[in-house]
């Protein structure tokens, strides 16, 4: 099974300036739990944000998510796979960043994004199919 | 107790069980073409389904028929017959998708989804036809249907997606917005009818405890 059976597709980006705030609304409008921020230098490669960061690093914290920037909070660099990879590549990278999503790049593109639910519904599917080997 | 072991020894049964297989097999080969389709965007592709919709048809009056012809005790016959209907359903959805698109171009913008919504479509019938061989050796099929619900919810997943991206395309005139609105609603439906259909395969196995 490829990883780009399993991941999702829909990158949504958001701005370095905008808030902590926006992010927080883009994710609760398009039901994600991750957002990548735009590098304004291309060289700097882009950031990531997680509702485990705003969570953790942002509320738990008192921080006022209206007065923090999204490039403030984003993790850099993005940890990313080839989309040949396989599913155990991509578990591999994940243990030894510690991440919960790794990017699937194709050419310096991102392609799509892997989570651990994603490789968890994967290796079910897998057992599921009892090693069946389709087109 | 196997429901293959069961019956394996009437001709009748034999040829019913058989059938529904090829049946499932026809879905899938129906699914493969139109995923192909979808992906090379050749349209002489998707004018293929209807004709193996009606091959199927073939093969669903078949089955219907060796069931009230005597195959398989009567208790069990409507259950059969229904879950052959419901294969039937996914068959008449996937040609209502496919005639839509010999009309209807897919936007870009919604392309590369549509194209990822066509393969789960396939893989879940790859599934439902190991389910439907796992039903007849009489194995579990817990964590088949759980694969099954996996990969519909990330259909309904990929659905809400589109049914966004596509509120924001210009259409030209009414009917263009209609065709990709019905396109998407059908491509993203086969799904649950194939989750129906797995679903019957349960009552069925149930059925013979």
């Amino acid at each position: 099974m490829k990883l780009t059976e399993f991941m999702t597709t829909k990158i949504e980006y958001i701005d370095p300036d905008a808030t902590v705030y926006d992010v927080v609304e883009r994710m609760v409008d398009r039901r994600i739990r991750s957002l990548v921020v735009r590098s304004p230098n291309e060289k700097d490669g882009h950031g990531v944000i997680t509702a485990r960061d705003v969570v953790f690093k942002v509320l738990a914290k008192g921080i006022d998510p209206s007065q923090m920037r999204a490039d403030e909070l984003a993790s850099k660099p993005l940890f990313c796979i080839d989309e040949e990879a396989s599913l155990v590549d991509a578990l591999e990278v994940m243990e030894q960043h510690n991440v919960a999503r790794i990017f699937v790049c194709q050419g310096g593109h991102i392609a799509g994004v892997v989570a651990m639910m994603d490789i968890m519904w994967a290796v079910l599917i897998l057992r599921a199919r009892g090693g069946h080997v389709f087109r | 107790m196997s429901f293959g072991k069961f019956f394996s020894r009437g001709r009748k049964e034999q040829q019913v069980t058989e059938r529904m297989a090829d049946h499932i097999d026809l879905l899938c080969e129906a699914c493969a073409i139109f995923h192909q389709c979808l992906v090379s965007e050749d349209r002489r592709l998707a004018r293929k389904v209807p004709d193996m919709e009606r091959e199927a048809d073939v093969i669903r009056r078949e089955i219907v028929s060796t069931i009230y012809a005597g195959a398989f005790l009567p208790y069990l016959r409507p259950d059969l017959c229904r879950f052959v209907s419901l294969v039937d359903e996914v068959f008449d959805l996937l040609q209502e998708t496919a005639n839509i698109f010999v009309y209807r171009t897919v936007p870009e913008s919604l392309k590369g989804e549509c194209i990822r919504v066509a393969l789960l479509n396939l893989r879940m019938c790859e599934l439902l036809r190991i389910t439907y061989g796992a039903m007849l050796e009489g194995a579990d099929l817990k964590e088949k249907k759980l694969g099954l619900r996996i990969y519909e919810k990330k259909i309904d997943d990929i659905k809400y997606g589109l049914l966004r991206d596509m509120m924001e395309i210009e259409v030209d005139n009414f009917w263009q917005g209609r065709l990709l609105g019905e396109f998407i609603d059908n491509l993203t439906g086969i799904s649950d009818k194939i989750e129906d259909a797995s679903d019957h395969l349960d009552v069925l196995n149930v059925s013979m405890r």
